[in-house]
């Protein structure tokens, strides 16, 4: 015990006889820290020598390996983020105070009006600057090492957030698997410390601003949207009901549009709204335009076949054939005359032989009622009178028959 | 009367393959048509996924729709080989007797007359049958033609004419399909489990009580026979099958061959 005691005053008076000795002037080249805090092995040791009792994983975050080349810090000197450490043993806080902030403080400004400042006003930031920049590695964004370079972005915010699913989006595949640097990490769409909540106005990600920030990579397409009756609404009067990119592409699993899974699914897109009543009814369009697809051959191809081969690609009209994608338009801005012509044209894109009079062999979306589509409307009545008439017939002649039977022979 | 466990021979062999032929088109054809009529339920997908895609379903469907036509032009060249060169009678056309048999079996079974009607070789059940199956054959297999050249046949009709025949596919079809589980299967399993049409003969018990009249003409021997064949009679048979396929591969010919058909074009972005 005794023996002990005398051994962790030597290396006390020793360290600090490091420090008197070698002044400012070393400090800069942290030897003295290092010295400690090098490997694993000193630090244990250090650790032991003051009779502190540290967890082995508290010990490794311990271990701060020289500063290889290319960090941005190089030349600061550990004493510059880490004050305290001139005191041995290290007071409590060391991490207290955010050393960032002394030369960064303008981008602490921007994270404390983020969604990752201190909730409760103070300094705790919920995303700390070293969560994401690292600590003693940090590099610049385009160096591959950086804890930011775009392969290694979204490992830092998934160990907070919960959105895995866009490493199998096309997004996060582009970056992890093809090496596409310029392919969308968190930070493309979310901003790096001015992130904001998607409810936040300002977000980069709120419905109004979705398309700019997609559009950012897909300007064509987004402007196209923005001119389509769906992006007009948004634009127009912040139309809660239209969908934005992401209501139909998936913020973060975004599948590959070119996909036959895609394709297959489409109409099941599209129906998420365009089944629904509560929507629908506002803006007085039909429900029925789903049910009236899958009841057509087009549809019913595409539901068979998508249960049986969801993976493989589909050659039958799916919803945006027809109607487009990112250019959707309203059916009524086009007129009755134009809308012919350009179904025709659809038609024959792929029933070259189609001519005006193929084009009535699809209703429109409408369920043939007497006035339109009367001739189908009649067939279906017709059936529909002579399926039960005939059956009931053949049920109460079999009836009768069962019950006479059954008499005949316990009378005979 | 009769021997214990006496049979008596109603259908030939060829018409044993007949039924064969038709059971197993009829059924074939309800298994792959219901999941396309159906296509939103859980069921049609799973029939769809047994068979293995919807593409394969739609082929059996072709197929075994395909072997249900010629079977009916067959049928119809056959009632005029036997009707009009044979000259036999045609026991399976409905008369006004039917409709007495049929007055009078519910009279007897509601117990307004002592006996049953007695009835001749096909009873009133089995032409109604017969006609619906005639009749729902042809139905099906008109329709069906224009559904599978839609953009050939709208050359000629309003695309309209392609939805309702697709209707009436559709409803003819669950009329055939619950006949078939009701007036069939009743007269045929539960009335008496008949398996004439399986093996050609029939139990002398229920030949008796189900066709009397034309029992008692077999125990007397007067079966009808066919007579001499006239060549002018043959000729003109021979003229009109002949006429007839000519006009099926005509039909046919036109239907996929004049002009372009459906294409089956790329996917985008699809190679």
């Amino acid at each position: 015990m005794q023996s002990k005691r005398a051994a962790s005053a030597a290396y006390l008076l020793a360290v600090a006889a490091g420090f008197l000795f070698c002044g400012q002037g070393l400090a800069a080249d942290d030897s003295a820290c290092i010295e400690c805090h090098g490997s694993k092995g000193s630090i244990t040791d250090a650790a032991g020598a003051m009779d502190l009792k540290l967890t082995p994983e508290k010990l490794d975050r311990l271990v701060v390996l020289p500063a290889e080349t290319g960090t941005v810090h190089a030349g600061i000197a550990c004493l510059d983020c880490h004050p305290k450490a001139g005191d041995i043993p290290h007071p409590e806080g060391m991490l207290n105070d955010n050393p960032c902030a002394a030369c960064h403080d303008d981008a602490l400004k921007q994270v404390n009006g983020s969604a990752h400042k201190d909730p409760a006003g103070g300094e705790h930031l919920r995303g700390t600057c070293w969560a994401c920049h690292g600590a003693h590695d940090v590099r610049p964004p385009n160096d591959p090492k950086s804890t930011l370079a775009p392969v290694n972005v979204a490992s830092r915010c998934l160990a907070c957030h919960a959105k895995r699913d866009y490493l199998i989006g096309v997004h996060g595949h582009g970056v992890q698997l093809a090496g596409l640097d310029v392919a969308a990490t968190c930070v493309s769409c979310h901003g790096g410390h001015d992130i904001l909540a998607p409810s936040e106005t300002g977000s980069r990600v709120a419905r109004r601003n979705i398309s700019f920030t997609c559009g950012k990579c897909h300007g064509r397409v987004s402007e196209a949207y923005r001119k389509s009756v769906h992006g007009a609404a948004l634009t127009a009067n912040d139309n809660p009901d239209v969908p934005t990119c992401v209501d139909c592409h998936q913020a973060h699993g975004t599948v590959d549009p070119l996909l036959p899974q895609f394709r297959l699914a489409s109409p099941a897109i599209c129906g998420r709204c365009h089944n629904n009543p509560k929507i629908m009814d506002k803006y007085g369009i039909s429900t029925a335009v789903y049910s009236t697809y899958v009841a057509d051959f087009h549809g019913t191809t595409a539901e068979l076949f998508r249960a049986a081969t969801p993976d493989q690609p589909l050659n039958q009209a799916v919803c945006y054939d027809c109607h487009g994608y990112h250019d959707v338009e309203s059916v009524t801005t086009a007129g009755k005359a134009q809308i012919q012509e350009r179904l025709l044209a659809r038609c024959q894109a792929c029933h070259p032989q189609a001519t005006t009079k193929f084009l009535s062999a699809w209703t429109q979306h409408y369920i043939p009622s007497r006035t339109k589509y009367s001739m189908i409307y009649w067939v279906k009545v017709f059936y529909q009178l002579v399926i039960p008439g005939t059956i009931g017939f053949f049920l109460m002649y079999i009836a009768v028959d069962v019950w006479g039977r059954r008499r005949h022979r316990r009378t005979s | 009367m009769s021997a214990q466990g006496e049979k008596i021979r109603r259908f030939t062999k060829r018409q044993i393959i007949n039924h064969w032929l038709m059971l197993i088109t009829f059924v074939g054809l309800v298994i792959t048509g219901m999941p396309q009529k159906f296509a939103e339920t859980a069921w049609a997908k799973g029939i769809v996924l047994i068979i293995g895609g919807v593409e394969r379903v739609r082929f059996i469907h072709h197929v075994l729709g395909t072997i249900m036509a010629v079977q009916l032009v067959w049928h119809l060249l056959e009632g005029i080989w036997l009707h009009l060169v044979r000259r036999l009678d045609m026991p399976m056309v409905p008369r006004i007797a039917d409709v007495k048999d049929f007055i009078h079996q519910i009279k007897f079974n509601i117990g307004m007359e002592k006996h049953p009607p007695r009835m001749d070789r096909y009873g009133f059940a089995e032409k109604l049958e017969y006609l619906a199956l005639v009749w729902g054959t042809a139905v099906m297999v008109l329709t069906g033609l224009l559904l599978l050249y839609p953009v050939k046949w709208s050359s000629l009709f309003p695309g309209e004419v392609i939805l309702a025949a697709k209707a009436a596919h559709g409803g003819e079809a669950i009329l055939a399909f619950l006949s078939v589980l009701t007036w069939h299967v009743y007269f045929v399993h539960f009335r008496h489990w008949n398996t004439a049409i399986f093996t050609g003969l029939l139990d002398a018990e229920a030949y008796a009580e189900e066709h009397p009249v034309e029992l008692a003409r077999l125990r007397r021997g007067e079966e009808a026979a066919p007579r001499a064949l006239k060549a002018w009679r043959v000729a003109v048979f021979l003229a009109v099958s002949a006429a007839t396929i000519v006009a099926v591969a005509a039909l046919y010919w036109w239907m996929r061959n004049s002009g372009a058909t459906l294409e089956t074009i790329k996917v985008p972005g699809l190679s």
